[in-house]
């Protein structure tokens, strides 16, 4: 589903992300693991086309993503950590469905998802209010039904609970368990080895924008012999970096 | 208008709508701001300046003899004993005291010359106006005693007129005076209002889409970056013309209902002169939207683009004073390669009802490559990784 090959982005004389690849199939969740600044952020948004790659490329359901940036972008569906980044003057349907009208979903289509997110989510009671005086989890919910709105195969989580509080991480989190059960390739970028290990299949880590290790969480843990999974990130980027 | 752009366009103006500050200031404000402001200031100055002539309140110091008569007989004018007249003049009991030197009468009837002094406060208003009134009065009495000095030597009034002027201006009709008026404001106005108009969407749509976290799940759908940009720019000119014409309405209800202020110059424009003045409001809130949308995505926030966007508004504001006293009728044809001041100038030009084909075709001929020049700025800046993530 996903097929990162050699992808490389230099900003001047920074090198961001150096010659990564990596493979995600469908309904694996891929961990990619990395400190702040260890290029994580860059590489998803390489994937998501936002970024050009100044070398190399990936494939999106054997689209190439240099070739073809507009068919890539109808197959992913990405949710970014952080500020949830909705419209607070729009209801939550609004805001979803100006990402659906988007997505190029047609009128029935896009009602249709957005009245089965709704009910999927929970979020009846509040979908026709306008957002600006949602909560934090009630926004959380309509971000991902944004991000979900048009049925993508693929889907991209940019440390997504950051600033969560327990409710709202946990609805996010569902969210990511949710996507595998129906069979879409997830990649899920963090810097807590916690949550890798308690989501993720395999897991990708990134230091310095260089890949530093590809593998089942599994493989990681009887490599270090049961060790915990912190104290092994840790002793990977922090060696590097000395 | 199912176009990507298109709903880009129809959400923009949407949650524009939706924003409170931005209807208040944009539309609102423009619309009252100016039959207010010169509404009260007409109403204030013309009830001052009634106030004083009605009873125009002055001190008389000197002689009993004919002048005093001839200032008392005025209706208006009442004389007032003081004792301190200078004391008076100062707290306002009297606008004004007019001092008479010694043995003025006598001096007169000896065909010599007499002083008066005007005393009056500089720093008053209702003193100057009662100066105007007395003056007009005194030199009336001038009048009748030189007058008297003539008949009794035997000679006709007329010989100090040897010469009579009479201003014809060229055109008959009033309406002259209100395009004077107009030539100067309204040009200067339309400047104004395509900087500060699309201002408010241009900052919300560019910076305030980044500082919201917004762009960059928008960066992700189906839109192209010039899809969005494409449609951020006809909201933005949208807003930018909604605001023009309402600050105008806001300008033409202050000319019509506020007389005292503006005099009675009679705005009377032509179809096609407002069709063309229309058209090019259009053109320069298109410039300065996309300009201003251009700015306002590179800004990390609303902040910093109000701080870029500050040297635009002063660039306008110079084109328009720079502009303002300009008489288009001795400008040479070089200025109409000159941004914006081409504009101005032919403004200037459609409100006295002058169609120079010449001028309109090198300045639309500029315009439209202003217009494509800060399209393109946007897009360069849209297609700019580095701007676009510079958070």
């Amino acid at each position: 589903m996903i097929e990162v090959m050699g992808l490389t982005k230099k900003f001047k004389e920074v090198t961001a992300v150096d010659n990564i690849s990596f493979k995600v199939n469908k309904g694996e969740i891929v961990g990619l693991l990395g400190e702040n600044g260890a290029g994580k952020t860059t590489t998803l948004r390489m994937i998501s086309t936002m970024l050009k790659p100044s070398l190399g490329t990936a494939k999106i359901c054997d689209l190439d993503l240099i070739k073809n940036p507009d068919e890539v972008r109808k197959k992913i569906g990405i949710l970014f950590g952080g500020e949830v980044g909705l419209y607070d003057r729009l209801t939550a349907r609004e805001n979803i469905k100006y990402f659906a009208d988007l997505g190029g979903l047609s009128n029935e289509e896009a009602n249709r998802n957005i009245d089965m997110l709704a009910e999927m989510l929970d979020m009846k009671e509040y979908i026709d209010r306008r957002v600006g005086k949602f909560s934090r989890g009630m926004k959380q919910k309509v971000a991902i039904a944004r991000a979900i709105v048009h049925n993508p195969e693929v889907m991209l989580f940019d440390e997504p609970t950051i600033g969560l509080d327990v409710s709202s991480s946990a609805i996010v989190q569902d969210f990511i368990l949710d996507c595998k059960k129906r069979q879409r390739a997830i990649v899920f970028s963090s810097h807590s080895m916690r949550e890798v290990e308690k989501l993720c299949d395999r897991v990708v880590i990134i230091n310095k924008g260089k890949l530093v290790y590809e593998g089942t969480v599994e493989d990681l843990k009887n490599e270090n012999n049961g060790e915990d999974l912190e104290r092994v990130f840790l002793r990977m980027v922090g060696g590097k970096n000395e | 208008m199912n176009s990507l752009w298109g709903i880009v366009f129809k959400k923009e103006l949407k949650d524009l709508f939706r924003d409170k500050k931005t209807v208040i200031t944009s539309i609102i404000l423009p619309l009252v701001l100016f039959p207010i402001i010169f509404g009260l200031m007409g109403k204030s100055a013309k009830s001052s300046v009634e106030k004083v002539t009605k009873e125009v309140k002055i001190a008389y110091v000197g002689e009993d003899n004919s002048l005093k008569k001839f200032l008392a007989s005025a209706p208006n004018i009442k004389i007032i004993n003081s004792k301190d007249y200078q004391e008076d003049v100062k707290k306002g009991d009297v606008y004004l005291a007019v001092v008479v030197g010694d043995r003025f009468e006598e001096k007169l009837s000896q065909d010599k010359m007499a002083d008066i002094k005007i005393i009056y406060d500089s720093d008053s208003g209702d003193s100057q106006t009662a100066m105007s009134v007395v003056r007009d009065m005194i030199n009336a009495y001038k009048e009748e005693v030189v007058k008297n000095r003539l008949l009794s030597k035997g000679i006709d009034v007329s010989i100090l007129n040897p010469i009579e002027i009479k201003d014809e201006p060229l055109k008959k009709e009033k309406a002259n005076e209100g395009a004077l008026v107009l030539n100067m404001l309204l040009p200067l106005y339309l400047l104004i209002y395509a900087v500060t108009g699309p201002m408010a969407a241009a900052i919300d749509l560019g910076a305030g889409e980044k500082e919201r976290g917004t762009l960059e799940p928008l960066l992700t759908t189906q839109a192209s970056r010039m899809q969005l940009l494409f449609g951020k720019l006809c909201a933005i000119s949208v807003m930018g013309i909604i605001g023009t014409t309402s600050s105008l309405t806001g300008l033409m209800i202050a000319f019509k209902n506020s007389p005292d202020f503006f005099g009675s110059a009679n705005l009377s424009l032509s179809v096609g002169s407002i069709a063309l003045i229309g058209l090019t409001a259009i053109v320069l809130n298109m410039i300065f939207a996309s300009v201003e949308l251009a700015v306002s995505i590179y800004a990390k926030s609303f902040k910093e683009a109000q701080t870029y966007l500050t040297p635009i508004t002063v660039v306008g504001m110079i084109a328009a004073y720079g502009t303002f006293m300009l008489d288009v009728k001795n400008a040479s044809i070089m200025l109409f390669n000159v941004p914006l001041v081409n504009i101005a100038l032919i403004l200037k030009e459609f409100i006295i009802g002058v169609y120079n084909p010449l001028h309109i075709s090198i300045t639309f001929a500029w315009a439209i490559v202003y217009i494509l020049a800060s399209i393109l700025f946007a897009r360069y800046m849209f297609s700019r990784e580095d701007v676009i993530f510079r958070t």
